[in-house]
């Protein structure tokens, strides 16, 4: 029975594959079956055949099994079939230029790359990435992806991409800080101004404790936005993006949420280091998780990090809770797609691409990962997995999309991020005034992205 | 004739090289200045030629000339004063160590050579793990064994803390320079001056800074362009920050081409630095000539 024997053979190799695959110093990994001898001629290959590369930016490690898994699958399933493994271990920010760089230069692309899906608008845009309408339609499993999330990953009327664990934000507060500064473990505020109020206690009676982290700046990178000034514009009622897709320069909500961060760092209620330290959220994240910051308003995910560390502490003491608004306590969220698994419009072999993004994004490997790498899940039946409903922070996660917001998937994002990490930066470092601040980001917005694209309220 | 063609097919290669690395980009960044070419959105898919509209805009922009200052402090504190006069003294001192056999000399020479090979994203990062507030080694080891409370280096003293870590990593360019330089001075001029009663400084002054100052001219241009256009230990300390106290040029390019992804706007930058640096070379030259 040679053709058995062979299979058996391509099982061995497999796992010898994984095992380099998830080597420390893994970078392309030939797969399993593209170290098979070449005696399987292409008519004797069952399922799609050719080479794909899938490239993905993982600084956690805790990708990689599930991404050598789906090449596995892939692979046993289409004997004729390689995947190609490109982890890059290295952070978001140093992953995207690079991948840009591939995708404009018209050199040798990823066949199939995954990143944050706020950024389906500018790839789509620029002719980076595949529609990927035909495949979903023709995909069973899609049905389980709300409408919600559908309409996240559409642009233009085009599906681009396929999440899989949704982010979601809370304002953590730390139950045992707040308790010293004499507030209540269960503190909730009633209104926006309640969180200066606490942190305010927390300075005055807690030296030892940072009493809040605001992100602000270009050293705060994205957190600047969705972490910090989107929420407090949204907040103070107003919004940064109109319904007809321009963006808002200077308005009453605008200013009132530079003119929050002036109070916070007035007040001295959150470091200044914030503008200046390498990845400031690394230390904040930690800071918070060991008690020594007492609130932060920061991605759902962070609290996986402090559960693995301690697991019955971060129960104990980590309370989360949604952004309060002006006048209103906890009310909402911002929400976004999280990482997505893209097709480029290159690949010389879409169908494989499509197969490996179908193979990743199953029932159990959407619920594993988010369990790992606490997300609500993109698909509503991993939801149902025993394993995701045993934990309450991700049910509770999963609930709070319901609040959620969205900052849609401009092209034209990271120009306006850059304009939001001037402008709180500005105001943040005591350089300009909130008025003046929301005049210059007005005037910044117009000069990135052209003055008929920005609106004033 | 003869002789020529052999300069010729001397130079040619060095030539080709100069043109395929220095000129060809130079005149790239030229050409994509003057179009809306983005890495991202539709002119990432369709650019456009936009004429001068991205020196409109950078004249423009009121951020520009801070960084502009910016960048003038961050060279004239770290090139000129911090790295050539450092770095003439270093020169100085271990070339007198060396005459009067001083062990010493060699070990200072070793210590600031060190500082230069170290690729400037590690000497970067070194410095953040001395300045910063919430891990470095300044403020948990040497201030908190003192009994004091954590600085905030960085953010407190951007541009002198990102002046500073330049100094320490470029001395050593200067030093070699002034110390090659050293070496080909006659010792019989200083005999001759001790002989008519010269002090040391009179020396110094009348003998060793003249037959310095061709040398010096050149090291003063090379550490001012490569300065100028250097980005990335600061990149590493604080990104441009806080704000932008500490944006300079180069690094302002860097941000407009490959963190809002205007590779047009970026290379508009990168002209107009390309032509202050020609502005440099032009100064620095014709100062060498007079006076040499």
């Amino acid at each position: 029975m040679p053709r058995y024997s062979r299979r058996r053979f391509l099982k061995v190799a497999a796992a010898a594959g994984i095992a380099v695959a998830c080597a420390p110093a893994a970078q392309t990994t030939a797969s399993p079956s593209g170290a098979a001898p070449s005696g399987a001629a292409p008519s004797q290959a069952k399922g799609l055949v050719g080479t794909i590369t899938v490239s993905y930016p993982d600084e956690l490690g805790v990708k990689p099994k599930y991404v050598d898994q789906a090449a596995q699958a892939v692979q046993s399933k289409n004997s004729g079939a390689t995947v190609k493994v490109d982890l890059q271990k290295i952070s978001d920010d140093l992953y995207y230029p690079k991948l840009l760089l591939a995708l404009q230069s018209g050199g040798d692309v990823p066949d199939v790359f995954h990143f944050g899906g706020d950024s389906i608008g500018e790839l789509a845009d620029a002719g980076y990435i595949e529609p990927l309408d035909t495949y979903v339609n023709a995909w069973e499993d899609w049905k389980f992806y709300p409408d919600s999330i559908k309409k996240g990953a559409t642009y233009k009327g085009k599906v681009w991409a396929i999440p899989y664990g949704m982010d979601t934000r809370w304002l953590y507060f730390r139950r045992d800080d707040l308790q010293k500064a004499g507030l209540a473990s269960d503190w909730s505020p009633s209104k926006l101004d309640d969180v200066i109020a606490a942190a305010s206690a927390v300075k005055s009676k807690v030296s030892s404790v940072i009493p809040y982290a605001l992100y602000a700046g270009a050293a705060a990178s994205d957190g600047a936005r969705d972490h910090a000034f989107v929420p407090l514009v949204w907040a103070y009622g107003g919004d940064v993006i109109t319904s007809d897709g321009k963006w808002v320069g200077n308005s009453p909500a605008i200013r009132k949420a530079l003119a929050y961060y002036q109070k916070v760092y007035g007040q001295g209620l959150s470091p200044k280091e914030i503008l200046t330290s390498t990845k400031p959220w690394t230390a904040m994240r930690a800071k918070l998780g060991d008690g020594s910051l007492a609130l932060l308003f920061e991605g759902g995910w962070v609290y996986g990090g402090w559960a693995s560390k301690d697991k019955a502490g971060t129960e104990k003491n980590v309370g989360y809770l949604l952004h309060p608004t002006e006048n209103g306590g906890p009310s909402f969220t911002i929400g976004g797609l999280g990482t997505c698994w893209y097709i480029t419009a290159r690949s010389k072999n879409k169908e494989l691409a499509w197969e490996f993004i179908k193979t990743w994004n199953n029932k159990d490997t959407v619920a594993k990962i988010n369990i790992e790498d606490p997300h609500p899940v993109a698909r509503s039946d991993s939801a149902d997995v025993p394993e995701f409903k045993a934990q309450q922070y991700l049910v509770d996660s999963t609930k709070s999309l319901e609040k959620a917001k969205f900052v849609p998937p401009d092209p034209n994002l990271s120009k306006i991020t850059t304009a939001i990490q001037k402008a709180t930066g500005r105001v943040a470092n005591g350089d300009s005034a909130p008025d003046d601040a929301a005049k210059q980001y007005s005037a910044d917005l117009k000069q990135a992205i052209g003055a008929d694209k920005v609106v004033e309220q | 004739m003869a002789r020529n063609s052999t300069y010729l097919v001397g130079v040619t290669p060095a030539a080709l090289l100069l043109a395929l690395f220095f000129v060809g980009p130079a005149l790239w960044a030229l050409y994509s200045s003057l179009t809306n070419l983005a890495l991202v959105g539709i002119d990432a898919a369709n650019p456009r030629f936009v004429g001068l509209d991205n020196y409109t805009r950078l004249f423009a922009d009121p951020d520009f000339w801070t960084v502009i200052r910016n960048s003038v402090v961050f060279v004239v504190g770290s090139a000129v004063i911090g790295q050539f006069i450092l770095g003439l003294a270093l020169a100085l001192l271990i070339d007198h160590a060396e005459h009067r056999g001083w062990w010493l000399g060699a070990l200072a020479y070793g210590a600031v050579l060190l500082a230069w090979v170290n690729p400037a994203l590690i000497a970067g990062f070194l410095w953040v793990a001395m300045y910063d507030f919430f891990f470095g080694s300044l403020n948990h080891v040497f201030l908190s064994s003192l009994g004091f409370g954590p600085v905030d280096w960085i953010g407190s003293f951007p541009m002198p803390a990102v002046i500073l870590a330049n100094i320490w990593r470029g001395t050593a360019f200067t030093m070699i320079i002034f110390l090659g330089a050293l070496k080909t001075i006659p010792p019989d001029i200083y005999e001759a001056a001790r002989i008519d009663g010269a002090n040391a400084w009179r020396r110094f002054w009348d003998h060793t800074l003249p037959s310095l100052r061709p040398i010096a001219a050149l090291a003063l241009l090379s550490i001012t362009m490569s300065t100028f256009g250097t980005f990335i230990v600061i990149q590493a300390l604080t990104n441009g920050g806080p704000g932008i106290a500490t944006e300079v040029i180069a690094l302002y390019a860097f941000h407009a081409a490959f963190k809002s992804f205007s590779i047009g706007y970026g290379s508009a930058i990168a002209v107009v630095m390309l032509a202050l640096n020609f502005a440099f070379a032009v100064v620095y030259l014709n100062w060498s000539r007079a006076r040499a």
